[in-house]
């Protein structure tokens, strides 16, 4: 089989990016059908959904990946504090609550780095 | 029976103009000038970058796709680990489903309004859509799309020009923008008691599934912190 290399990403998009995610959306799609919006299945899927998205924050934050690593934990953890914080003295403004939390980051990396 | 087409056609342009005061589809954009930059960096054709946009249309497995076509990793491992990290897209689509299902919904387009999930516009879906007349959420949840999707792509040719000028420390702000803005966003969301235990659970047992509970970790998160949230919030309702 020949098959010019140039083309070798995009099937590699497809392959193994597009197929693989797409079918649980489908999954999903199939599952969720005749499910009311007020039924009590709902109610556990969320709660499971908003879990899994919680664990995504935690995760991202304690055990990162690239460029955050090299900032010390407790200056990742001091951003995450700072931006809840600012966002309920704020009465909860997302703007507000990002962008204390980006600026702490942002210091701290910039800080750590000129060490 | 269908919306007469002013109709949709006003909910389409409600859509778009509330992604554009949305600071989660701006943070979205951020992101998307990150994921620019970053295929800059290992040599990833920018036309294949914006395809995975449009086909996969969630940030971490694109960036865990070309972080393992530049490492040389097999096709079938990557997929693999795509597919196992991506039953997290699952329980999002099923909650936002009977928001977009409409009266008398062609299944074609439910297919389409589900590939659009991504945490993103499921945080934005489920804020918006339950307040939302029924005839109006699935031409609103497309306005959402429309600009969320358009604006990626639009982000990752930025990103593309910007690479390698972007101050270090910038770039890590970028990464961080995820996590806070999701935090944020869902404790925005919390309406009542099992929203917020789920929420409090999720972020308390991450840590120790990443540590003991392997590949599927989050999903042992979601299962196990959604099940206990749901359980208190039956026992409560039982008490009251």
């Amino acid at each position: 089989m020949s098959l010019d290399p140039a083309l070798w990403p995009y099937l590699f998009v497809i392959l193994a990016g597009f197929l693989p995610t797409e079918i649980w959306r489908a999954a999903a799609v199939v599952l969720a059908h005749g499910l009311d919006e007020d039924s009590e299945w709902l109610i556990f899927v969320r709660a499971v959904a908003t879990a899994l998205v919680a664990g995504v924050i935690t995760r991202i934050v304690l055990v990162p990946t690239g460029d955050l690593v090299a900032v010390p934990l407790a200056i990742r953890v001091g951003a995450v504090a700072g931006g809840f914080v600012v966002f309920f003295l704020a009465r909860r403004s997302m703007l507000l609550g990002v962008l204390a939390g980006e600026a702490i980051m942002i210091a701290g990396a910039w800080l750590s780095e000129a060490r | 029976m269908n919306a007469p087409a002013v109709d949709r056609t006003h909910w389409y342009g409600r859509g778009i103009k509330a992604a554009f005061r949305s600071v989660q589809v701006g943070v979205l954009f951020a992101s998307y000038v990150g994921f620019g930059g970053l295929i800059h960096d290992v040599d990833f054709p920018l036309a294949a970058a914006v395809l995975s946009t449009a086909l996969i249309w969630a940030l971490p497995a694109q960036l865990l796709l070309v972080g393992a076509f530049a490492a040389g990793t097999a096709a079938p491992v990557v997929a693999l680990a795509i597919g196992l990290s991506s039953v997290r897209l699952l329980p999002l689509v099923v909650t936002i489903l009977p928001y977009l299902r409409g009266r008398g919904g062609r299944r074609g387009l439910l297919f389409l309004a589900a590939h659009y999930v991504a945490i993103t516009l499921w945080v934005e879906g489920m804020r918006h859509l339950p307040t939302l007349p029924a005839e109006g959420r699935r031409p609103f949840y497309f306005g959402l799309v429309t600009v969320a999707h358009g604006g990626a792509v639009l982000s990752t040719f930025v990103g593309y020009a910007l690479a390698g000028t972007l101050p270090h420390a910038l770039a890590t702000g970028l990464l961080f923008l995820t996590p806070i803005s999701f935090l944020l966003a869902l404790t925005r969301n919390a309406r009542d008691l099992v929203d917020r235990l789920s929420l409090a659970f999720g972020l308390a047992l991450a840590p120790v599934m990443a540590l003991y509970a392997g590949t599927l970790d989050l999903l042992w998160t979601g299962l196990v912190g959604g099940t206990a949230a749901y359980a208190a919030h039956r026992l409560w309702e039982k008490r009251a």
